[in-house]
């Protein structure tokens, strides 16, 4: 059985981003149907619990779930939703393209989400870097009041909701869900405490859940084509429904992917649908399977490795953001690293000392060995910053992301690093100390 | 190796309602009242949780991660200030995984730390420091270059702090001060990560009228103030328990000296008056105390002024007032009492007047610009020039029936033969001619002094008076709260303190005794004055008025 695509079938078609070819396609008839054909809030949060949707923007927690934490009783606070846009982990870009291509499907799900929480108000956050993804946004919300789907009494339904497009000022960690909620409140952009959790005291004090655009957009089609529908898609009960894989690295084509999840590593490096291949023949080095924070596996690895949050859990890794970074064998592992800890150290908001302070020295020394001047105790030395940084030493989990390439490529690469280390040059590829000191 | 657990106390079955809080430290379990934050439930339980961001009177932010410990059934170690209490808590700050988290975290504070403690007038009484010494590895792993902040090191950020941020440790105590105590919010986070840097907004200066505080609240040597910066070590000065001169709230303070100068004044812990804080314009009054013009008695001889020993001086006045008593009666004196003198003094000036049977005493009243404070729990307001208004009015310095005051001298209603002034620099007033002018119009003029004044130039006796340092005593504040304040060093010969001065003239005109010491003195204020019978010298004894034990400079919080 071949797969359609569900959250990209409408991308790559014309004019895929107007509200007329979306509702040509039968957009908005779920939520038409669900407003208007009886449909509760109830109703929708126990479909979206019976799909088995994890939230696609890492953390792969049970979306349904998520939402039955907001309290019963507000204590006449209102609830908002907030759809996390800040699609910021390195070689990810499938959000990206859900809004530049389908904005639409984006809203319907919002909708339907609000609906369930009793939301009267929305944000979506997105990324500041995405300009040409917010004024896709910002139109097709115009569009959205125009037609009736949004404003008040939706449809005929009595239901309200209004939808604003924040656009963020340029921080990873706003993607961390307090940080977006701080930020979007026009605080400085740093996580917050918990708890309390988003869930009971979230953006201006008021219950708050945070979902990814993909999760969104998964929630539209859960709601037309039914929960058993969605479940029966994917690798097992734990893992269902469509996934969307950001391809990167040295294949014949990258890009965004969209398949079933648990998706073999292989068919989607290797397969005619996918990757097609390694670029120019050449061999697997490591794959990043989940975004920057992921830990690299190696080519032994990604045999048998499903693509899904359980199936990277079990290999240590995990499915984060669903960005496959693929490097070849030409690829020096401590310039991998040295690269991911710069971004790390660049990003991290400091209010918090381990991270602080420890993300800008292990990126001293990576560069350090990166350009010969390493010493063979430096390669234990960044293994013993990275394990007193993480696990509850912080505030937020940025620093367990910083320190996931840097532990990976030391344990599986520790060779390279020896190497580099004595040699003062890289093992492979074309940065060696000179280059780096000229 | 962690410490085997006692199991917690489950609480009795429908108890009543329960005042404290039982949490398990270490095994021990300890009651605690509610509301208070674990680092202070610890503190109570005799244990120490070292931390940096942490402040009672701020905001718990959980930043600096110093203050890790473990919480049984959480796996991951926990911020000990975000952990709210319950009952049963059992918390454990001994362990291996508390003990490598804490060396954990002065390595990563240390490596970026210039590490200048030699030149830091932080050193000493810097949490950074202790928490090193307490806490940390004796070597650093770090071999790179340190972080440096061109153009945000050794600036002045306003009119009396100096920031430098390399020393900073990024806790935000100060950010957080201005913005919920000051509430003027001047500071902020600049730029993120490793270059997170604490500044003013745009340039606007730290400038509202507790700026000093955000170098106080300073867990390092980041900020410092201009004015005591490079002055003194300060494991060199000695702490004594004092009250601001500056107002009529009476800030406790500890007056910081050292060989007979006075180098600070820090607030001192009282949270029903100025809690951990100090207003600008009361610490740096500091300075002004080591001002010495008057350091002999002194009396005007036609055109010549000349040099008495103490003595002398007292007498001179003594006898000068006898005879005024003699030719026209005790009604042709006035004695004037001073918001800037002691309930003691304020009280023999009062009780001489009585002695002599005369109806015209007064105190100045010296309006200032009001001055604010906040205390744990409001903000206090004062308008007066002295601390020691309210006691002043206490210790009975009004006319009496019949009597005349400061305003009918000053408008010339009234001339005394022969005015006795408590203070030469009792009031703006006494620079104004017009005042001068009129008091003079007296046939004597007696002044006990320590700075120079119009009216100390022209009085024909001048008595050389203590500093606030030099003396003990007792003001009664605005909110009619008795506190004392102790000596810190004596005045060198012949200057004493104007209590001595006063029981010298009171004991020359036939009252009193002259070994008498301000307890004694208090006594019979006890005795006599209406309201002050309650204050027993327990209550005001270690200078914290009415409360023990709470003496604690916030210089080292």
């Amino acid at each position: 059985m071949t797969f359609e695509p569900v959250l990209l079938a409408r991308v790559g078609r014309d004019r895929s981003q107007d509200i007329d070819t979306y509702v040509a396609d039968g957009g908005y008839g779920t939520l038409r149907k669900v407003l208007t054909g009886g449909g509760t809030p109830e109703s929708v949060t126990e479909e979206v619990k019976k799909s088995g949707l994890r939230g696609r923007g890492g953390a792969g927690f049970p979306t349904g779930v998520k939402w039955g934490f907001v309290p019963k009783d507000t204590k006449g606070k209102p609830v908002y939703l907030l759809c996390n846009a800040d699609e910021s982990e390195p070689g990810t870009f499938k959000d990206r393209l859900l809004m530049e291509a389908d904005p639409h499907q984006l809203l319907e799900g919002q909708i339907l989400s609000a609906f369930a929480l009793r939301c009267r108000t929305s944000y979506i956050y997105i990324r500041g870097e995405f300009f040409h993804g917010a004024r896709v946004l910002v139109r097709a919300i115009e569009e959205a009041y125009r037609e009736g789907y949004l404003g008040e009494n939706i449809l005929g339904s009595g239901f309200a909701h209004d939808i604003t497009v924040h656009r963020g000022a340029g921080a990873y960690i706003c993607g961390e869900e307090t940080g977006l909620i701080e930020s979007l409140e026009g605080k400085r952009g740093q996580p917050r405490i918990k708890p309390p959790f988003p869930a009971v005291f979230g953006v201006f004090g008021a219950p708050t859940i945070v979902n990814n655009v993909e999760t969104l957009c998964c929630v539209t089609h859960i709601m037309g084509r039914g929960a058993e529908w969605f479940a029966k898609i994917g690798r097992n009960e734990k893992n269902t429904g469509p996934k969307l894989y950001c391809l990167s690295g040295a294949v014949n084509r990258p890009g965004v992917y969209e398949a079933p999840m648990g998706l073999q590593m292989k068919e989607l490096l290797f397969g005619p649908d996918f990757g097609q291949g390694m670029k120019d023949g050449r061999k697997v080095k490591a794959v990043i399977p989940g975004g920057a924070s992921a830990a690299m596996l190696t080519p032994e690895e990604i045999e048998d490795c499903p693509l899904d949050f359980d199936g990277l859990a079990a290999k240590k890794s995990m499915l984060g953001s669903a960005a496959i970074i693929v490097m070849n064998e030409d690829t020096c592992i401590v310039d991998a690293a040295t690269n991911l800890a710069k971004f790390f150290s660049h990003e991290s908001c400091g209010q918090c000392t381990p991270c602080r302070e420890g993300t800008p020295w292990l990126y001293r020394v990576l560069s350090r060995i990166e350009a010969g001047e390493g010493r063979m105790e430096d390669i234990d030395l960044l293994e013993k910053i990275s394990n007193q940084m993480a696990n509850g030493m912080t505030i937020c989990v940025f620093a367990d992301a910083a320190i996931a390439p840097v532990l990976s490529s030391i344990g599986k690469f520790r060779d390279e690093y020896r190497y580099h280390v004595e040699n003062k040059r890289c093992l492979v590829g074309s940065r060696t100390a000179a280059a780096v000191i000229a | 190796m962690s410490t085997p657990a006692t199991p917690p106390t489950p609480p009795p079955p429908a108890a009543p309602e329960k005042k404290t809080l039982t949490i398990v430290f270490d095994g021990k379990p300890v009651e605690v009242p509610p509301g208070i934050n674990l680092i202070e439930a610890a503190k109570l339980a005799g244990i120490e949780i070292p931390h940096f961001c942490f402040h009672p009177r701020l905001s718990v932010v959980g930043q600096c991660r110093m203050c890790l410990v473990e919480i049984e059934g959480i796996p991951k170690i926990q911020a000990a200030c975000t952990t709210p209490l319950k009952e049963g808590l059992v918390v454990r700050t001994t362990t291996e995984k508390v003990r490598d988290s804490r060396a954990a975290n002065m390595e990563f504070l240390l490596i970026n730390h210039p590490l200048d403690c030699p030149i830091c007038d932080q050193a000493g009484e810097c949490k950074l420091q202790d928490n090193a010494f307490g806490y940390g590895e004796q070597r650093s792993r770090h071999d790179e270059r340190k972080r440096q902040y061109a153009g945000y090191d050794r600036t002045m950020i306003g009119p009396h702090v100096i920031a430098d941020m390399t020393r900073c440790i990024q806790c935000t105590r100060c950010i957080r001060f201005c913005d919920e105590i000051a509430g003027t919010g001047e500071l902020t986070f600049l730029d993120r990560g490793g270059r997170t840097l604490v500044w003013t907004h745009d340039g606007k200066p730290l400038a509202n009228d507790w700026s000093a505080c955000a170098a106080d609240v300073c867990p390092v040597g980041a900020l410092t103030t201009k004015e005591f910066r490079f002055r003194r070590r300060v494991w060199d000065l000695n702490k004594t328990p004092s009250v601001c001169p500056g107002c009529n709230i009476g800030c406790n303070i500890s007056l910081e000296t050292r060989d007979a100068i006075v180098y600070r004044f820090l607030p001192r812990l009282n949270p029903e008056v100025n809690d951990y804080w100090l207003c600008d314009y009361g610490r740096f009054l500091s300075e002004s105390l080591n001002v010495r013009e008057i350091s002999k008695a002194t009396a005007r001889e036609g055109a010549e002024v000349r040099t008495l020993i103490v003595p002398e001086a007292i007498e001179r006045i003594a006898s000068e007032i006898r005879s005024v008593v003699d030719s026209d009666g005790p009604s042709a004196l006035f004695f004037l009492g001073s918001a800037h003198l002691s309930n003691e003094e304020n009280f023999l000036l009062r009780k001489i007047a009585d002695h002599l049977g005369c109806d015209n005493r007064d105190v100045v009243v010296d309006r200032s610009r009001t001055r604010r404070m906040k205390s744990k729990t409001e903000w206090l307001e004062g308008d007066h020039a002295g601390a020691n208004y309210a006691g002043a009015r206490d210790m009975g310095l009004a006319p009496r029936a019949g009597g005349h005051g400061l305003d009918d001298v000053l408008s010339g209603r009234w001339t005394p033969r022969a005015a006795i002034i408590g203070d030469g620099a009792f009031a703006a007033a006494a620079d104004e001619a017009g005042s001068v002018d009129r008091l003079r119009g007296a046939g004597f003029l007696a002044v006990a002094a320590r700075t120079e004044t119009a009216l100390s130039r022209v009085a024909d006796v001048v008595l050389p008076a203590a500093s606030l340092a030099q003396k003990e005593g007792c003001f009664t504040n605005v909110q009619g709260r008795v506190q004392r304040f102790e000596r810190a060093f004596l005045p060198p010969p012949p200057i004493r303190a104007h209590w001595e001065l006063f029981l010298l003239l009171a004991t020359a005109l036939g009252w009193g005794d002259r070994n008498w010491t301000p307890a004694d003195i208090r006594a019979l204020i006890r005795e006599e004055v209406e309201g002050y019978g309650d204050v027993t010298e327990e209550e005001l004894a270690g200078g914290g008025l009415m409360r023990k034990g709470l003496f604690v400079s916030t210089g080292a919080l």
